[in-house]
Order: C-alpha cells, then sequence, then structure tokens
C-alpha cells in the first residue's frame, strides 16, 4: 500500500508539473501574446506594400480601398487565427500538446517541405540523439572509470592532478570547447571538418554496413581491454589480439575505407561530440570519486575488505554498488537532456539537430515548434524521474520500509 | 553531502586558502579583482561607451593580429602610421602661394610629408584625407607617392565641385570645403589604381596586354589582385604584379598633394594613415575596434555579473531550502513541487525568446537569470544538510529555551549552512558568467557593454568561414572567460575540500 501510494502521489505531482510547465511554455513561447501582435503587424505591412503595388486598386475611391484592404486583412488574421485572443488561445494550445498533437509549424519545414511539428522534429531527432548520446554515455564511461582510479589512488598525485583537472573543465560549457577545438583542430591543423552534418554536396551514400566499423572497432578495444587486464595472465595475449584488431579497424576505416556519405557524417561528428564529452567528463570523474571515498568508510567495506576480498571486488562488489544510485540518476537525467540537443553548441558546429531547430524556430518566432519541442522534452523527463522513482521505491529499503 | 564538524565561515575560508588549489584561486582571482579596479582607471568608461561608435575607431588597422605575433612569422610587420594634418607635429609641411596674373588670382598649396617605412610586409591599407577650401571655382587636386628609389606616381587628380554630393559645407563669402577621401586602396576600380598601372607599363615592368590578361577588367573575377599599397610599394621588378612574390622597397616615402586654385581664398590640409599588419597586445577586429579595451572590460562586468548572479541565487536557494527543510510539512510540498517546475521548463529557451522580444540590457538579463534560479540544486543540498542539522542537540538546546522557529532558522541553522553556501556560491559564478556568454555569443547581449561572450559572437558573425582565421578574435575572449570561470572552479573545490573532511584525510 505504501509503495503504490507514494508513487501514485508522485505520479499526480508529476502530471499537475507537467501541465503547468507546458502551459508556460505556451504563454512564454508566444511572448504572453506578444508575438501575435508581430505577426499581425508583419501581415498588415505586406498586405498594405502589396495594394500599394497594385494599380487597380489604386485607382478606387478612398472608402472602398480601405473597406477591401480590411476585408482581406481580417480573413487572413481569421485563417490564421490571429483574432482570438490569446489567453482562450493559450489553453487549446496547451490542450493540443498534452494530446501530442503538435500541429503544424508557422515558418519552418523539414527537408522534404513537411511542414508539421511532429515531421521537423522527427527529422532532426536521430541527429542530435546519436551525437549527444553517444557522447554522454562515452563521457559518462570514462568519468566514472577514471574515478575509480582516481578513489583507489586517493591523495596521490595523479589522484590530484585529475581532480584539478575535472574541476576545472566541467564548469566550461560545450561550446566553448566547441570553438577552441575547431580553431584548433579544423583551422590550424585541418584535420576534422568544422561543422555541418555532412560535406556539401554530400558524398554518395555506400551500404549502411559501413556505417559501423568505429562502432565495431570501439567494442573491440573495449573488449580486448577487458581481457587484457580482468582475466588471468594466460588470457593476456588474446586481450592484445582483441586490442589489435580493434585498432587495426579503427585505422582501415580511418585511411583505406573509401569517404561515403556514413564516414563523412561520422567525420563531422567528432569533434562536437569531443567537445561535449571533453566538458562532461570531469563531473562524472569527481562525482565518482567523491561517492566511492564515502563509501569506501562504511562499516561493510571494510568487512568485505577483512573477509579478504580483492580490492577490485570490494570496489566493484561493494562500493560501486553501493554509490550507484545518484550515478544512475544523473546518468538517466543527462540522456533525458540529451534530447533536447545544445542549443549553443550546435549553433558553434552548424549542427542541424533538435538544438539548432530550437534556436531557428525561436528566432522565427515559430511558436508551435517551441512548444512541440519543449513538450517532448518535458515528457521525456517527466516519464524519466517517475521511472527512477519507480526503481528507487523497489530498491530503496527506506521507502520498502514504508510498506510495513 | 556529509556533515563535518561545525566550521565557521571564516575559518573555512582561511583553510582553503592555505590549499594548493586554494592558493591558485586566490591568486588568480586576486588578479582579476586588481585587473577590475585597475581598469576604469586604465581605459575610462567613456572609450569603452563609443564601443558601438563605428567612427571612433577608423585609424585603427581592419582586422590584425597583435603586434608580438610577428615572433612566429619572423617577418617584420609594419604598424600604423599617421600622419597628422599641417599644424600639428609631425603634421603635413603646408606652402601656400597665392599670385595674381592678368587680373586673375591664382594660388598654389603643397602639402608634403615622408615617411620612414622598414617592415618587410605591405601595409593593410593606405588612406589619404584631404579638405579643400575653394572661391566661385573649383580648383585641381593631385597627389603624388614619392618612393626611395626615386619614382614618383601620381595617386588621383580631381576637381571637387564636379562632384557635389561630396561638398560638406559652404561657408560665407563664397568659400567652399570640400572634404576627399581616398581610403583602401585595393579596389582596383579605383583612379589611383588606374595611375599605378600606366606608371607600371611606363617603366617597362609589364604591358597593358599582360595587365589585362592577369587582372581582367573591373566586372571580371579578379585572379588574386594585387593591391595598390604593394604595386606602390614593391621594389620595381616584373615579380611584384603577385603579392607573393612582391618585394618590399624599405626606405623613406613621402606623399605629396597639391591644390591648383583659381581664387585668392583657397587652401587645404591633408591627413594620411598607412595601415599596419599588427596592432596593439591583442589586435583588433572587424570594425577596427581594439580588442585589448574589449578584452579589458570584460573581467569587471564578468566578475560583477557572475557574482551578483550567483551570490542572489544561491542565497535564495539556500533560504529556501533551508525553510523546506526546517518547517517540513506543506511549505516542504510547496518549495519541492517548485523545483520540480523548474526541473522541467526549457530555461534556456526561455532566456533567448525573451532576449530575441526584448533586448533587454545586462542588468535585466541578471534579474531575469535570478527569477529562474530562485530553486534548484541549492535548494535540495541544502534541504537535506538542514534535515542532518536539525536533529542535533544544539537545536535542541535552542527549544528547549524557547527559542522561536524562525530564530532557530535565522540564528542556529543558517549559520551552519553558511560555508557550504559560499563554496555553492564559487561554483555557481561560471554558470552565470557562461549563461551571459551564451547570450551575447547568439547576439542577444547588452548591445552598449563589451563582453567576452559578445567578442566571440561578434567574431562568430563575421562568418564562420572566417571566423577561426582570425585566431585573436576568438582565442582571447574565450581565454579569458575560461580563466575567470577556473578561478571560481578553484575556489569551490577548495572549499569543497575543507568541508567534506572525507576528500580531505583518508
Amino acid at each position: 500500500m505504501g509503495v503504490v501510494w507514494h508513487l501514485a502521489k508522485r505520479a499526480i505531482f508529476l502530471v499537475i508539473t507537467f501541465i503547468l510547465a507546458i502551459y508556460a511554455t505556451v504563454v512564454i513561447a508566444n511572448g504572453g501574446g506578444r508575438v501575435d501582435q508581430i505577426l499581425k503587424d508583419q501581415i498588415y505591412t505586406d498586405l498594405k506594400q502589396q495594394y500599394a503595388r497594385n494599380p487597380a486598386f489604386q485607382r478606387l475611391p478612398p472608402q472602398e480601398q480601405a473597406r477591401q484592404f480590411n476585408i482581406s486583412y481580417n480573413s487572413i488574421i481569421e485563417a490564421q487565427g490571429l483574432n482570438e485572443p490569446f489567453f482562450q488561445k493559450s489553453f487549446r494550445y496547451t490542450f493540443n500538446a498534452l494530446q501530442l498533437n503538435l500541429g503544424r509549424a508557422t515558418q519552418l519545414h523539414s527537408s522534404d517541405l513537411s511542414m508539421r511539428v511532429s515531421d521537423i522534429i522527427f527529422e532532426r531527432l536521430p541527429r542530435s540523439l546519436v551525437l549527444f548520446t553517444v557522447a554522454n554515455v562515452v563521457a559518462a564511461v570514462f568519468g566514472i572509470w577514471l574515478g575509480l582510479w582516481m578513489a583507489r589512488k586517493a591523495l596521490s598525485a595523479f589522484d590530484r592532478g585529475m581532480t584539478v583537472l575535472s574541476v576545472t573543465t566541467f564548469v566550461v560549457p560545450p561550446w566553448v570547447y566547441g570553438i577552441l577545438f575547431i580553431l584548433i583542430f579544423a583551422y590550424v591543423f585541418k584535420v576534422f571538418p568544422a561543422g555541418g552534418l555532412t560535406s556539401v554536396p554530400p558524398l554518395p551514400p555506400s551500404p549502411l554496413i559501413l556505417a559501423f566499423p568505429p562502432l565495431i572497432a570501439a567494442g573491440l578495444l573495449g573488449a580486448g581491454y577487458v581481457v587484457y587486464a580482468r582475466l588471468r595472465s594466460k588470457y593476456r595475449l588474446v586481450g592484445f589480439g582483441i586490442l589489435g584488431a580493434g585498432a587495426a579497424l579503427l585505422l582501415v576505416w580511418g585511411l583505406v575505407l573509401p569517404a561515403d556519405y556514413f564516414k563523412d557524417m561520422e567525420w563531422h561528428m567528432i569533434l562536437p561530440a569531443a567537445a561535449v564529452a571533453f566538458s562532461v567528463f570531469g563531473s562524472w570523474s569527481y562525482t565518482t570519486r567523491n561517492l566511492v571515498l564515502q563509501v569506501m568508510d562504511e562499516d561493510f567495506v571494510f568487512a568485505a575488505r577483512a573477509k579478504g576480498l580483492k580490492e577490485r571486488d570490494v570496489l566493484s562488489r561493494y562500493v560501486l554498488r553501493a554509490a550507484s544510485p545518484p550515478i544512475v540518476t544523473s546518468l538517466a537525467l543527462t540522456l533525458a537532456a540529451a534530447w533536447t540537443g545544445a542549443i549553443i553548441t550546435e549553433t558553434v558546429f552548424q549542427y542541424p539537430g533538435l538544438g539548432l531547430l530550437f534556436y531557428e524556430a525561436i528566432s522565427l518566432f515559430d511558436a508551435p515548434v517551441v512548444i512541440g519541442l519543449t513538450t517532448v522534452y518535458a515528457l521525456l523527463l517527466v516519464v524519466t524521474v517517475f521511472l527512477l522513482d519507480v526503481t528507487y521505491s523497489l530498491l530503496d529499503p527506506r521507502i520498502k520500509a514504508l510498506r510495513r | 553531502m556529509a556533515i563535518s564538524a561545525p566550521i565557521g565561515l571564516k575559518a573555512a575560508f582561511l583553510e582553503a586558502a592555505r590549499t594548493k588549489s586554494g592558493l591558485a584561486a586566490t591568486a588568480m582571482l586576486g588578479f582579476l579583482i586588481l585587473l577590475a579596479v585597475l581598469v576604469p582607471l586604465l581605459v575610462p568608461f567613456d572609450v569603452v561607451r563609443q564601443w558601438s561608435n563605428p567612427g571612433q575607431w577608423s585609424d585603427n588597422p581592419k582586422l590584425v593580429p597583435p603586434e608580438w605575433s610577428e615572433v612566429f612569422t619572423g617577418k617584420r610587420q609594419p604598424r600604423t602610421v599617421i600622419i597628422p594634418p599641417a599644424g600639428q607635429s609631425g603634421g603635413f609641411d603646408h606652402v601656400r602661394v597665392s599670385f595674381e596674373v592678368q587680373g586673375q588670382n591664382y594660388t598654389i598649396v603643397v602639402l608634403k610629408q615622408s615617411f620612414d617605412f622598414q617592415a618587410d610586409a605591405f601595409p593593410s591599407e593606405i588612406s589619404l584625407y584631404m579638405t579643400t577650401m575653394f572661391g566661385s571655382k573649383s580648383p585641381l587636386v593631385r597627389s603624388w607617392l614619392t618612393r626611395p628609389d626615386g619614382q614618383e606616381v601620381q595617386l588621383f587628380e580631381d576637381t571637387p565641385s564636379l562632384r557635389a554630393s561630396n561638398v560638406s559645407q559652404f561657408r560665407p563669402a563664397d568659400v567652399i570645403t570640400y572634404s576627399l577621401t581616398y581610403p583602401s586602396f585595393k579596389d582596383p576600380s579605383y583612379q589611383v589604381y588606374a595611375n599605378v598601372k600606366q606608371w607600371l607599363i611606363s617603366n617597362n615592368v609589364t604591358t597593358s596586354g599582360e595587365w589585362g590578361e592577369l587582372f581582367p577588367s573591373p566586372t571580371g573575377f579578379y585572379s588574386n589582385p594585387p593591391k595598390a599599397q604593394v604595386l606602390l610599394m614593391a621594389q620595381l621588378n616584373h615579380s611584384m604584379l603577385d603579392p607573393r612574390t612582391a618585394q618590399v622597397l624599405k626606405g623613406k616615402y613621402s606623399i605629396k598633394f597639391e591644390v591648383d586654385g583659381f581664387s585668392s581664398v583657397d587652401d587645404a590640409n591633408a591627413r594620411a594613415v598607412v595601415f599596419g599588419t599588427v596592432y596593439g597586445l591583442i589586435g583588433t577586429d572587424d570594425q577596427r575596434r581594439d580588442l585589448l579595451i574589449a578584452l579589458l572590460w570584460g573581467a569587471p562586468v564578468a566578475l560583477a555579473f557572475g557574482l551578483a548572479g550567483a551570490l542572489a541565487t544561491v542565497l535564495i536557494q539556500t533560504i529556501l531550502g533551508a525553510i523546506s527543510g526546517w518547517y517540513g510539512g506543506a511549505v516542504d510540498e510547496l518549495v519541492q513541487r517548485t523545483a520540480d517546475f523548474y526541473l522541467i521548463i526549457p530555461t534556456l529557451p526561455i532566456l533567448i525568446l525573451i532576449g530575441i522580444l526584448y533586448r533587454p540590457s545586462l542588468i535585466l538579463i541578471l534579474f531575469i537569470l535570478v527569477v529562474f534560479g530562485v530553486v534548484g540544486a541549492t535548494t535540495k543540498v541544502t534541504r537535506s544538510i538542514v534535515l542532518q542539522v536539525k536533529e542535533e542537540q544544539f537545536i535542541e538546546a535552542a527549544r528547549s529555551y524557547g527559542a522561536s522557529r524562525g530564530r532557530i532558522l535565522f540564528r542556529y541553522i543558517l549559520p551552519r549552512v553558511m560555508p557550504y553556501t559560499f563554496a555553492l556560491i564559487a561554483l555557481t559564478v561560471p554558470a552565470f558568467i557562461f549563461l551571459e556568454a551564451s547570450l551575447s555569443f547568439l547576439g542577444l547581449g547588452d548591445p552598449n557593454l563589451p563582453t567576452w561572450g559578445q567578442l566571440l559572437g561578434n567574431a562568430y558573425g563575421a562568418g564562420p568561414a572566417i571566423f577561426y582565421t582570425f585566431w585573436w578574435w576568438v582565442f582571447f575572449p574565450a581565454a579569458g572567460i575560461i580563466f575567470t570561470t577556473v578561478a571560481f572552479a578553484l575556489l569551490g573545490y577548495a572549499f569543497d575540500k575543507v568541508l567534506n573532511p572525507r576528500l580531505r584525510e583518508q
């Protein structure tokens, strides 16, 4: 009863929060009705100019001119729904958004000229998703690994140096690194493209299978490392072999395979992903290090050590498990946030994902797109938060205790 | 966050400053604060107010790197030479002769000055400014450049009144002031260019046919046309036609203006600027502005903005978090749900929207950021600390002698939380600096005040393709932001180490 009641309460609060947040976005995305006025003024000026250029219209008497002008102006205003007071409209917009009925964009369109907001969003979504998920996962894995290593060698020179590096890198947002990386790698060394999704004109696509070598190589490298470091020494050679295979595949992909659409796209993603990862890994390593050091002081870790377990097992089975809830929480929230892309990072790299779409929509006052993006994002976030709640209520003994 | 033994704010400060990272942070922040205090004295605010006024910066070369960058190229780069008008020291020599022949008045004015040119590269531009005063008839205005090898090249020839649009002012007694400007000797369609071509042909450096082949007519496409100042200041041989092989002719050049007037009132004055290819400590941007000024002024602006924003938000969040943890119940629920709400609404897009709709000033941006930061991570941290402190004995003691709940909160609990708050302030400052930079980068910052983010935004706005070739325009503002934020991050880290003893000692 306790858990169900707790979850139900959370769910109700989250739904209310979600509705309020969507309503706030609707109001703000329309500038509290100000955008309507801007659009009206724009239609008015456009129509005036259009009529001023029309000689037949100029010959009409002034009253007739005014009447005709008003008729066409009002019909356009009505067709675009601008005559309705914003207060009323805001509820309709919110209701539509809550039903995931995202409507049509006013200015933007997808590359196949569809103006449906869902089409526009789903065209951009995979790009942001791939880029930011990969970058964040790489950063998180590397950061956690580094954090564990730092905790094991706590207070050594390595730990101190890496702590300072982590603390100082994660305060700087990815777009600043983006600018510096482009400056260094795209303009000084000319090894990566400065931005965009693909080269222009795009290279011809090849079979989809050629898109995967880097992933396979990364997998091989990871597996090779695990085999090399974790298994008994007689398998070390095998680990070396797998590592070598991964490196060779990466080399072949980078230097030998001809450039094609996917390779080109991956090539374009490396710098933005590196910028994001570089700005994010520090918070992972620093948090992990501190959490692990805190848990290491607990009695059960002491007991595990006293049992004679190997330090590595103590770390992975006892310490990391106890330290994992906050890590899982922030990983989940980071990944949910990754769905929106990053406005300025994508602008710096001219990477046509959701972040750039957000910026384009805002600067064109395309309220339906802004509302649609926020709705999708808020929904994802709410679902993530709720799933985390569910997970914790099932795992956390303190919440379990409510059941009794 | 684990709670250490109670530690006062001052003790925390002193201990944090003793650690290595704290020492580094103190040094970096000290430098920044010193800079922030000195900058308004070194560069008056009046200069910065002129930042958006393009007329103010016209004597600086356009988009050139800092002076010390010539170390990398190994070539001596020219500095900007300004020859001021006659009457000022180092200005043009002014000779004016008036005479009368057969009842007709004539006046001849000669303005002449020389400058020494010893650099290994050509100037980026040359600008000539001339003001002529004349009576009812317009005079003939001519100008020459005399080279160290004795060659004299005519630059232009003009009769002012024929171009009425350039007549700037009518004076009484039929005296007309006319300003003549030949900036940017790089446009081949100028008269200067035609004169240079004639001069080259007459010296057998090139032929009319070859010239036409190398540099097709102004309507066609150019293949890397040499700038006029390159041709004018290169050693006279065939290699000068290609800017890559042209050799600088070093020595004394002189610029001469002559005005042949047809009345007794004619007079003239002139000014010349030979633009260098390097400038100052940091270089210039596309509007010829000295980037050093903006870079220096960026420090106090960023510090003030970051500190004010961080102080306001963290203090509000701390107090709300403490209230939430201390009173519990409905108040707690309200604060926590507000925090959920703030988590879901997209802050940056909203800020961008406000920026586009209202073009806010720096103060207003700060205010909006604070409004969007009244609850957040700090609220949750403070709440959890208060929940632990709540159970301690000194609170119980205070309660037992009848202290009110408000008194306990403000006199007992908050002082206990304050050291953490200061660590969080130090860690929040970078966030504010970068939020301002983000908005400025998108061109939505305060247009009247140069900030580091705005410099980056200007550079980016000049076009992504040319953005990165002008590294000084990008690198220094970025370095300034990173330096400042890293200083605060180190300070926050030093605090963290003191307050979280487990991170300090094993």
